[in-house]
């Protein structure tokens, strides 16, 4: 069975995902314990450790339905 | 399916209060039925269901029947997505889908023919229908994708298509907004104005905003409608409204967030406990709510807060169902993970239990996973396993299953081969092997001859009893149908006799899958007599069974078996009683009935009775796909294809055979007369060696092959090819080559007394001798193969090789015994010689894109601008060409349109502002 600890070693890698607005620190667990950080200019940084593609655009469909504005994705250790 | 039909989904949702009018949306949707396809694409709260809701009852959307479909998760497999579909439609067009549903029920369609009857029921519709597409988004399997791509390429005019969604969806946008027949609503067109946040803010607060107030809260929410509706709530009541508004303006958290902690905070303990608990819920009804919150209020809590405009969305007439607004339901659940992060799971636990108890197995099945209730899910889909797996809910299976934790599988021995029958049956071969065995470790620890297992560690689980004692019959029949697929004959055998012998004496369906796959095997080796015996037990224990769509199946096997071995008369009939089977005095006729008059039209073929051949063609087409296996739209063209050959049109027979290669559907069966085998064949009977000779150089055949079952027809082919290469050129070498390699493809087709193989051997053997030079070895040869053929009626293995073979059967004929069938043989000659008939009707119609193609022929486009046009490559448009040329047994441009326009084949234009230039002739 394709468990999470088995597809995220090889392809995976850490992620910055930057929305507009706020996100209160208890939306961590909604985006399976990604790292919330408010920055200065009003927008919320969402970080997160061992993502594959898959996961990665799992935590996006989320962002998607909470009408949060995207405003960047980036990888941070390829 | 599993679980019933939501008749919820397919409700066009209730029409909410406080709307703003918004007639520039209105009415770009009122255009948008000019269009194909109307795009709402936005993210969740911009209003997308309500404008839609508010149009379809507005006056001019209003004629039109209209058919609604709330779309989520679980329509991510294709039989549920059909089926809902389907239902939806024909809640606007009562008249269409019955033949689309009953493919959906049979184990054995592709969604491909499912679309297909559909479109063809649609097209024949006499009234427009609005079908609405609501959340798409949640689509994301590429086979449920697949095939809308192919509706909404194949959407009859009378359908007008609404997707609306968060994302884009996956189809040819692009191509389409060129071509104008798409229209869309996208966010920057739904947000609300300055106006019309004024509008809606007054009505809905019923207080006086200054101008001021409303342009900061429209700034702060950018014209966000469901922040707006929340900030509007909030206000409701309070005092200091200027208050609230500067400090929700100052401050820059999410809109929603901020705004539901507002409102939740001004609700009592027993509303906002009763909000949080529920939010697990994807659906609401009262006796669940109670189920969940353990208090008895549940209806009256759905009503107050329906009334109240607390973001709750009615899912049907009657006030039974509900759903929270997405986003709404988001925001409560992420409070209460964070403020009753224990409840979480004993509230996914209650909903399980309520949904087992009132049968929804689906719903029980997500909210036990979700609550980690991993034995009471593995109970659940271990015992939906057969419904499942009768309703062709391969995708569904296999979502389950993948879900469950692997250690849970490894335990439950029926749920492990469920498994691996869910990866088999959608081709995959990886993982099913480990799973049989895993399940095998449960029911004998020591397998015989191997290694000693480790021990199980635990106790095994088993839900379904009945399940369980069918498996070692069941395992050893997957491990069979492993080997076929992989070429394994022997390992086959072994297997499938392992699975006869444990299968209990009740499990028809058991015993007759065994005794069917050991009859494909020894076909496959060319042991056709075992073969046939086997078959004809498969048909027996299927029948029993109640199976009779596979019993047409088996009769398809054993007709062919008999065609192998020169039985014509035998195929014929077994045939027949296949055909008393599914086509029952009372009843509706059985899938499959189209198999066999195809089946039945192809001896008929092979005895020269063309016109009865296409009779039963014909036939065989009017009863429509459905009750057809997957295998019949090819099949139907080869037969056709040699009804064609036979009369003459090798252009219309070379199409046919190029279409059926497009159609193909493979099967267990052996491929023992592969399509581009076939083609070559008529290739090098026409004279076209060079590219029968092409075609045998890229399958890397060689006259020093070893004679082998599944490729005689191969090599027979390439033999006739040569012969015709040495006719033409005068130059005996080529052939020379090939009368060794027909010698050895005799004496194997002699060894397995494959007559109907032997007779075919001998006809390119008299050619090819008499092509040498060898006149009495080639009559001798001739001679053989009528004794063989004569006693059961064969014409066309002879007579297709028209004016090549025609000296010899006259030098037969001219002494012979004979004689006689010589010279009816002589006479079927005539019809492949000369005339070409002109095709009376259209026996195989142009397809969508050729009927594009077709239209742009009439007119000035030239070959290049029409490939423009239709975005493909310019070869594209020479190969629709062809083929139309083919169909309509024309060779030029200019003859091809008149004939189109003969047949009515161009659609009167409808309404289309770019159609209606062309004046009516």
């Amino acid at each position: 069975m394709t468990k999470q600890t088995a597809g995220r070693s090889a392809d995976s890698s850490r992620y910055e995902i930057r929305l507009g607005g706020h996100l209160e620190p208890r939306w961590a667990a909604w985006f399976d314990g990604m790292t919330l950080t408010h920055a200065d200019d009003g927008s919320t940084l969402l970080t997160g450790c061992a993502l594959d593609q898959a996961a990665l655009h799992g935590v996006l469909q989320k962002v998607r339905d909470l009408g949060l504005p995207l405003l960047a994705v980036a990888q941070l250790d390829p | 399916m599993v679980g019933p039909l939501l008749e919820t989904k397919l409700h066009v949702p209730r029409r909410r209060r406080g709307l703003v009018a918004r007639p520039r949306l209105l009415e770009r949707l009122d255009r948008g039925t000019e269009a194909a396809l109307t795009l709402v694409s936005a993210p969740a709260g911009f209003g997308k269901t309500t404008v839609l809701t508010d149009w379809l009852t507005s006056v001019a959307a209003g004629q039109r029947p209209v058919a609604w479909l709330s779309l989520d998760q679980r329509d991510n497999d294709p039989a549920v997505f059909w089926t809902y579909l389907v239902a939806a439609l024909r809640t606007a067009a009562p008249g269409v889908g019955a033949g689309a549903l009953a493919l959906l029920q049979s184990p054995r369609a592709s969604t491909e023919a499912v679309l297909a009857t559909l479109v063809n029921d649609l097209s024949a519709s006499p009234d427009d229908v609005v079908l609405v597409l609501d959340d798409y988004h949640v689509v994301d399997a590429p086979e449920v994708q697949d095939g809308m791509s192919f509706l909404v390429e194949h959407l009859p005019a009378q359908v007008h298509l609404v997707i609306a969604g968060r994302a884009d969806p996956a189809l040819p946008l692009a191509r389409w907004r060129a071509r104008g027949d798409l229209v869309e609503l996208r966010a920057a067109d739904l947000r609300f104005t300055a106006d019309e946040a004024a509008a809606y803010l007054d009505v809905a607060t019923g207080l006086t905003l200054t101008t001021a107030d409303v342009a900061a809260l429209e700034q702060r929410t950018e014209g966000w409608i469901a922040a707006l509706q929340l900030a509007a709530l909030s206000m409701q009541g309070r005092d200091d409204v200027a208050g609230f508004i500067a400090g929700f303006a100052g401050d820059d958290r999410y809109v929603v967030d901020y705004l539901v902690e507002e409102v939740l905070a001004r609700q009592p303990e027993r509303v906002r406990s009763f909000l949080l608990q529920t939010s697990v819920l994807s659906r609401l009804t009262g006796p669940l709510c109670d189920a969940l919150t353990g208090r008895n209020d549940g209806k009256a809590m759905l009503e107050a807060l329906d009334r109240a405009n607390l973001f709750l969305v009615p899912l049907d007439g009657r006030r039974r169902w509900y759903r929270y607004h997405h986003l709404f339901a988001d925001v409560l659940h992420v409070r209460l993970q964070d403020e009753l992060p224990d409840a979480v799971s004993g509230l996914h636990r209650q909903a399980a239990e309520w949904y087992e108890r009132s049968g929804d197995r689906a719903e029980a099945v997500h909210h036990a996973l979700a609550g980690g209730d991993v034995a009471r899910a593995a109970d659940l889909v271990e015992l939906a396993l057969p419904a499942l797996q009768k309703g062709r809910q391969e995708a569904t299976m296999r979502r389950w299953l993948e879900a469950l934790p692997d250690e849970v599988i490894r335990v439950r021995p029926v749920l492990g081969v469920g498994h691996a029958a869910a990866l088999m049956v959608s081709g995959r071969v990886e993982g099913v092997e480990a799973r049989l065995r895993d399940a095998e470790r449960w029911l004998s620890p020591t397998p015989d001859g191997a290694e000693e297992p480790p021990a199980p560690p635990t106790e095994m689980v088993v839900a379904d009893e009945a399940g369980f004692r069918r498996l070692p019959s069941a395992i050893a029949m997957y491990r069979a149908g492993q080997a076929l697929l992989s070429g394994d004959v022997a390992g086959t055998v072994a297997h499938a006799r392992r699975a006869l012998d444990l299968a209990g004496a009740e499990d028809h369906l058991g015993r007759g899958g065994a005794a069917g796959l050991l009859g494909l095997a020894h076909w496959a080796s060319g042991d056709l007599g075992t073969a046939h015996r086997w078959y004809s037990d498969a048909a027996s224990c299927l029948e029993e069974a109640g199976h009779v769509s596979d019993v047409a199946g088996c009769a398809i096997a054993l007709a062919d078996i008999c065609l192998a071995r020169a039985r014509l008369g035998e195929a014929r009939s077994t045939y027949e009683r296949a055909l008393r089977l599914v086509t029952p005095d009372a009843g509706p006729v059985l899938r499959g009935a189209a198999d066999v008059h195809v089946g039945i039209a192809g001896i008929l073929t092979e005895r020269g009775d063309l016109d009865a051949a296409r009779r039963h063609l014909l036939v065989s087409r009017d009863l429509g796909e459905h009750v057809g296996l997957p295998q019949n739209p090819y099949r139907w063209r080869v037969v056709m294809a040699r009804i064609r050959e036979a009369e003459g049109d090798v252009a219309a027979a070379l199409g046919l055979l190029e279409e059926a290669e497009r159609r193909y559907v493979g099967d267990y069966f052996p491929e023992v007369r592969p399509l581009p085998a076939l083609r070559a064949q008529v290739l090098a009977r026409r004279g076209r060696w060079a590219e029968a000779l092409a075609w045998a150089q890229e399958r890397g055949l060689s006259v020093d092959d070893d004679p082998d079952y599944l490729r005689e027809f191969e090599h027979l082919t390439f033999a006739r090819a040569l012969a015709a290469r040495s006719a033409a050129q005068g130059d005996a070498r080529p052939v020379s080559g090939a009368v060794h390699l027909l010698a050895r493809l005799l004496q194997a087709a002699e060894e397995g007394c494959r007559t109907g193989s032997v007779i075919a051997v001998l006809v390119v053997q008299a050619l090819a001798e008499q092509t040498r030079g060898d006149v009495p070895a080639a009559l001798a040869a001739l001679r053989r193969a009528l004794a063989l053929a004569e006693p059961q009626g064969y014409v066309r293995v002879f007579a297709d090789e028209g004016a090549a073979i025609g000296a010899l059967l006259r030098a037969v004929a001219a002494e012979d015994a004979a004689a006689g069938y010589a010279h009816r043989l002589v006479a079927a000659l005539g019809t492949g010689e000369d005339d070409v008939p002109a095709p009376a009707g259209l026996v195989d119609p142009l397809s969508a894109r050729e009927l594009d193609v077709l239209r742009m022929l009439g007119s000035d486009l030239d070959g290049p601008d029409i490939a423009r046009r239709l975005f493909v490559s310019v070869n594209t448009v020479r190969t629709h060409t062809k083929n139309i040329y083919a169909k309509l047994g024309v060779t030029n441009r200019r003859a091809a349109v008149r004939r189109g326009e003969d047949l009515d084949l161009v659609p009167r234009p409808r309404d289309r502002p770019d159609r209606a230039a062309v004046p009516d002739r």
